[in-house]
């Protein structure tokens, strides 16, 4: 089994327990994947699927996308777009930042602008 | 703190307790018939686009700049709803159109009335579709540009001024959220789109788009069960969200801004469901008399003989699927694959 697989997995198990909707077909129709398709990612059977299925069952599961992803092995579209616009700035600021606490790189997050209103 | 993460407003704040984090999202959604009928909650259609009004510093209006926060396109007559995310740590969260208060109909305050109660709980509260114009009725959010008189701003001003949205959100005193937590503890002891290519351009005149109401859908907006005194009120994040219509969009960003959504009637026809929520014990607030006295778009355009409203014919929603407070993730969404 595979780290995405078992975390899709688990997390999909836990809601199951509460409710049904969470089944292994129910979850797979809502995705728009087979259910066997779906049951060898959990397995690990199978590669990782897309990335547009991974953010759909992310999203399914309450789960935050880029942490699927990740899992996966793969980095959004959107990122690879903003990396490549600037490859050599933003390697360097994530290399800079890579041991850095949560609260710290938080702190260099870009916060919404409040103005005069 | 206000982030803003893939198309959500993220508000943290760790100076008041590591777990005081909620979210929102404006979801498009289709306009459902203004005909005086009572109508349930429409679908989620997918998120509104959001982007910095700073990145946009060269060909947005100084007006526009002066007040911050984000930039968001509707079409003229879309309707909206607010999607509202937090883990268990509870917000008041307050909700202005045009700085006009779309539960009280009153001027914006940046603090929180009990008297009556201006502001939403979370997360009790998982939506907002409109304004409250009556106990467990809203009137939708409707995009209608402003100087023609349909906002709610105007009809309860008199001035077309600031038209957008706004949005303030407190958190509960941390001291307030642990002993909730802990009792709860104690309890469990003994029983959880495309890019499009067009060179950006300079949008000189700031005609705003504000929100007006729509057609009426069955809605509860919910009393506060904690009392103003459990809302950390010292600790605050604002944000404006300035609404720009399809040719601004395009002409700030470059990019295409989110088709127009299906028609109520196309939707109902293809017989995709519409949605009821269920929200418990909590008690509804009444609507306030200012509330009570506005005008719908359709209303007031028949009063002047225009016809603001494009395919604006009742329908039969028949497909109504009930939502419940209690459970895991609340699906209000158009079933994938049906768009």
């Amino acid at each position: 089994m595979t780290r995405f697989g078992e975390a899709a997995t688990a997390t999909r198990q836990r809601l199951r327990e509460t409710d049904r909707r969470y089944s292994l077909r129910q979850v797979a129709r809502r995705i728009g994947v087979e259910p066997s398709y779906l049951s060898k990612v959990e397995r690990g059977q199978v590669a990782p699927p897309s990335e547009a299925t991974t953010v759909r069952l992310a999203k399914e599961l309450g789960q935050d996308p880029d942490v699927f992803l990740a899992m996966a092995g793969k980095v959004s579209r959107d990122l690879q777009d903003i990396i490549c616009k600037r490859p050599a700035l933003f390697a360097e600021l994530i290399r800079q930042l890579k041991d850095a606490p949560d609260h710290a790189i938080l702190h260099i997050v870009r916060e919404v602008r409040d103005g005069d209103w | 703190m206000i982030t803003l993460e893939r198309d959500s407003l993220v508000f943290r704040f760790p100076e008041v307790h590591e777990a005081a984090r909620c979210s929102l999202d404006f979801q498009r959604t289709l306009r459902i018939p203004d005909d005086g009928s009572d109508y349930p909650l429409p679908p989620g259609m997918g998120q509104f686009p959001l982007r910095h009004l700073d990145d946009y510093a060269r060909q947005a209006p100084q007006q526009w700049l002066r007040r911050g926060g984000v930039l968001m396109p509707m079409h003229q007559a879309e309707a909206m709803w607010i999607s509202f995310g937090c883990g268990d740590y509870p917000f008041a969260v307050k909700i202005a159109a045009g700085k006009t208060c779309a539960i009280t109909g009153d001027a914006w305050a940046n603090h929180l009335n009990t008297d009556p109660q201006d502001y939403l709980v979370l997360p009790e509260q998982p939506w907002l579709d409109g304004f409250c114009v009556a106990k467990g009725l809203v009137r939708q959010f409707v995009a209608m540009p402003l100087g023609e008189g349909y906002s709610v701003e105007e009809q309860l001003t008199g001035a077309a001024e600031h038209g957008g949205v706004q949005i303030i959100a407190y958190p509960m005193k941390a001291e307030r959220y642990e002993a909730m937590l802990a009792k709860a503890m104690r309890e469990d002891a003994l029983v959880d789109h495309g890019p499009m290519y067009a060179p950006p351009g300079a949008v000189s005149a700031p005609l705003d788009m504000g929100l007006a109401p729509g057609g009426r859908m069955r809605q509860e907006i919910y009393e506060d069960e904690y009392g103003l005194d459990a809302w950390d009120q010292r600790h605050a994040s604002r944000c404006f969200i300035t609404i720009a219509n399809s040719t601004q969009w395009l002409a700030l960003t470059g990019e295409r801004p989110p088709t127009e959504p299906p028609t109520a009637r196309d939707y109902t026809d293809a017989g995709l469901p519409w949605f009821d929520y269920y929200g418990g014990d909590l008690n509804a607030l009444e609507e306030t008399e200012k509330m009570r006295g506005l005008v719908s778009v359709a209303q007031l355009g028949a009063q002047k003989g225009q016809s603001p409203l494009p395919d604006n014919e009742s329908i039969d929603a028949a497909n109504v699927v009930t939502l419940r407070a209690a459970g895991a993730t609340q699906v209000r969404e158009m079933p994938a694959g049906s768009a």
